[in-house]
């Protein structure tokens, strides 16, 4: 008994490394190929991979994903120990100031002549090309933009009282907060997770001086950290938080965007990647409003979101092909266009014809103030979303920016001064 | 050819129970020693191997995270441990009362153990939630006053870990203290009965005392359950209101790899195995002591 059962474990292990041999084997010598690691498995963002997926199978490459599902830091997980083993991903999904961090731990490449041939740093916002550029090179490429400065107003809670324009400053937005709250409407709508605590915050701050928040957030500046317009953030923010649901816990935003589609809750600010989950609950564009967020000085500004493709160096010739042939595709206007279509999210490209079907009329505006803001100068990136600090600076502001929202008896200067402190320890 | 094929089926039984302990061995032992390792280093993303001598620890403990995560963690564990113990025993002495259907109650109330911790964090989650839950229900039959917001409380919302916590494992207590309870000399209880005891004293004055062990086994289970509690807290709370719930595990995770600190996470992961030894540790001086003395005993 027991010698049959050793043979037909042998024949059956056998059979099993086999078949897993048998793709790599059947795969064609000198093909472009790619193998790539990102979070996106489902919904929108799983579409969209996989008709980038397509394209680059038809135009005669060998694409190989391999999907992360849950948080971004698994995908990190996966990535570092890839890296650790000496077997990188051709291609991983990256974004931030991470993109610089991590590319120093292992060797990327270089994609300069690839964006030189595609013209394309002539059409990407600034802030994006530091991030994607280092240390004096491509290695990365931004993939989709997201505006996190939007504002959704609920149309059933603007009709209840009377609003029919979006608020252009703070001062209106309060006025129509206080509008709200005494027709029992609950006037922010908001989650309970952390991301979404500092965003609110950050969302304040930009909208009251871009300028300031460059070099408070972005610079870490102590003066301008300690100073009036981060102040005025945090006073805005105490209001709002006054205003939020008090029953969120640690709920994401999208559990109670039911109750705000109802007309219970009147405002949320949030990216436009909000429009997926609205899409898939079920709602019109004509069940709500949307713009800009609230910008005191009247100017178009854009807090930015990027997700964005890291290139891991390969020896093997195909990858390098494969490499070269994926950068030049996430370069091209058409592919932009599908991706983006896809995802509700904006084109890299500031040169884009946006009048196809595909978008939306929000994404219309929002990308239109992206040019707008870049030639302004009034383009920052998102803290909350990882795009203005690498990680351990982030998490030590927002862990201030979450006690702040959740914990009304601190006050506003004592919130700035201990975000102050936190970025002192960290810097 | 028969003598290879019989000593190979032999050794077969060995390899499959030794090679797996030695496996065991290797990761248990070889990551935790790698780890405090890595904790004394300045590594960030990956691991680096200079030195940094005792600047993690420090650097740790010097979070407010971490204060505040110590904290949870000491009103966590003692809250925990009681309610758990009490309810465990509570019903293990129902159950031992001789019922119908005993195995019918000891499964439903052994069964929350099967389920995963996420799922019970979440399914408590959505239970506690003011908004949606057990205050919204009962406000819609009537009660308008009714309050029970603990979840969003900042002061409270640890407690609903306790909570949740002691519905998963007061199932498992149970069973622990019902084994000692049937383990107890017939003639003890008879004797009490005669010397006129009522139930509730035989209890007090003759059984419990006489399964102590057990609740020094009890206590050390559940203690070192509560000091390892993370999916539950990450599911129910996810650390917040703020960062008002953050236990040292949580701590642990979010350095190494939210922030991509692993010299700092490891610190962190050192000090709660520091922990977890710090209960374990006299548990197995205690058994030893237990053993020579029943060895002498008998």
């Amino acid at each position: 008994m027991t010698p049959i059962r050793r043979r037909s474990l042998l024949a059956a292990s056998g059979t099993a490394l086999l078949s897993q041999a048998a793709p790599r084997l059947a795969r064609a010598e000198g093909k472009p190929r790619v193998t790539v690691i990102t979070q996106w498995s489902a919904g929108s963002d799983g579409a969209a991979i996989t008709a980038l997926g397509d394209l680059f199978t038809k135009a005669g490459g060998d694409w190989q994903h391999n999907p992360v599902p849950g948080f971004t830091t698994d995908m990190m997980n996966k990535l570092r120990a890839q890296i650790l083993s000496g077997d990188p991903p051709a291609v991983s999904q990256l974004k931030g100031p991470e993109i610089a961090a991590w590319s120093k731990i292992a060797p990327t490449v270089n994609l300069d002549a690839d964006v030189a041939a595609a013209g394309y740093e002539k059409v990407v916002a600034p802030e994006l090309i530091k991030l994607h550029k280092p240390f004096g090179h491509w290695i990365s490429l931004p993939l989709q933009v997201y505006r996190i400065n939007s504002i959704w107003i609920s149309r059933k809670a603007a009709d209840k009282v009377g609003v029919t324009a979006l608020p252009k400053t703070w001062a209106e937005y309060n006025a129509i907060g206080e509008k709200m709250a005494k027709a029992g409407i609950q006037p922010v709508a908001n989650g309970g997770t952390k991301w979404d605590n500092g965003m609110i915050w950050e969302i304040a701050l930009s909208g009251i001086s871009p300028a300031a928040y460059r070099k408070a957030v972005m610079e870490l500046d102590a003066a301008t950290l300690r100073g009036p317009e981060v102040l005025a953030a945090f006073e805005q923010t105490r209001k709002m938080s006054l205003w939020m649901d008090p029953n969120t816990a640690s709920q994401h935003y999208s559990t109670f965007i039911p109750k705000f589609m109802k007309g219970d809750a009147g405002m949320l600010l949030m990216g436009g990647w909000v429009q997926g989950v609205y899409k898939k609950a079920g709602y019109q564009y004509s069940d709500y409003m949307t713009g800009p967020a609230p910008q005191d000085n009247g100017r178009p500004a854009f807090d930015l979101n990027a997700d964005a493709f890291i290139f891991w160096q390969r020896k093997e010739p195909e990858f390098t092909a494969g490499q070269h042939l994926l950068a030049k595709l996430v370069m091209e206007k058409d592919t932009q266009k599908m991706y983006s279509g896809i995802t509700g999210s904006l084109p890299v490209r500031t040169d884009m014809d946006l009048s196809d079907p595909a978008f939306s009329d929000a994404q219309r505006e929002a990308s239109a103030s992206l040019g707008a803001a870049v030639k302004d100068d009034q383009a920052v990136l998102s803290l909350a979303h990882n795009m203005a600090q690498p990680n351990q600076i982030t998490a030590a502001m927002i862990d201030v920016l979450t006690e702040f929202v959740t914990d009304h008896s601190i006050t506003p200067q004592k919130g700035q001064a201990r975000l102050a402190e936190a970025v002192d320890n960290v810097r | 050819m028969t003598g290879v094929r019989r000593r190979l089926d032999a050794a077969l039984p060995l390899l499959a129970i030794w090679v797996p302990v030695l496996i065991s061995i290797v990761y248990v032992v070889g990551f935790t020693l790698y780890t405090v390792w890595i904790s004394f280093t300045p590594s960030t993303l990956l691991p680096d191997y200079g030195w940094v001598g005792l600047r993690n620890y420090s650097a740790i403990l010097a979070t407010r995270n971490w204060q505040i995560a110590a904290n949870n963690m000491a009103i966590y564990g003692f809250c925990f441990l009681l309610l758990t113990t009490a309810l465990g025993l509570s019903l293990a002495v129902l159950i031992d009362q001789k019922l119908r259907g005993e195995n019918v109650f000891r499964t439903i109330f052994l069964y929350p153990l099967a389920v995963s911790f996420v799922v019970t964090g979440v399914v408590w989650g959505w239970l506690l939630n003011p908004g949606i839950g057990i205050q919204k229900l009962v406000v819609g039959l009537g009660w308008t006053d009714f309050r029970f917001d603990w979840l969003v409380d900042r002061d409270r919302a640890l407690y609903c870990i306790v909570l949740a916590g002691a519905w998963q494992a007061s199932g498992f207590a149970m069973a622990l203290f019902l084994a000692g309870l049937r383990s107890v000399d017939a003639d003890l209880m008879k004797a009490a009965q005669i010397d006129g005891a009522g139930p509730l004293r035989t209890y007090r004055r003759v059984i419990l005392p006489s399964i102590w062990p057990i609740f020094i086994a009890v206590f050390v289970i559940l203690l070192q359950f509560a000091i390892k509690t993370f999916d539950l807290a990450m599911a129910l709370t996810g650390g917040g209101p703020g960062i008002a719930t953050v236990l040292p595990s949580i701590v642990v995770y979010d350095f190494m790899f939210q922030r991509g600190l692993l010299g700092r996470g490891s610190a962190a992961a050192v000090l709660l195995l520091l922990m977890l030894l710090a209960v374990l540790l006299p548990y197995a001086v205690f058994r030893r002591w237990q053993h020579v003395r029943n060895a002498r005993n008998a």
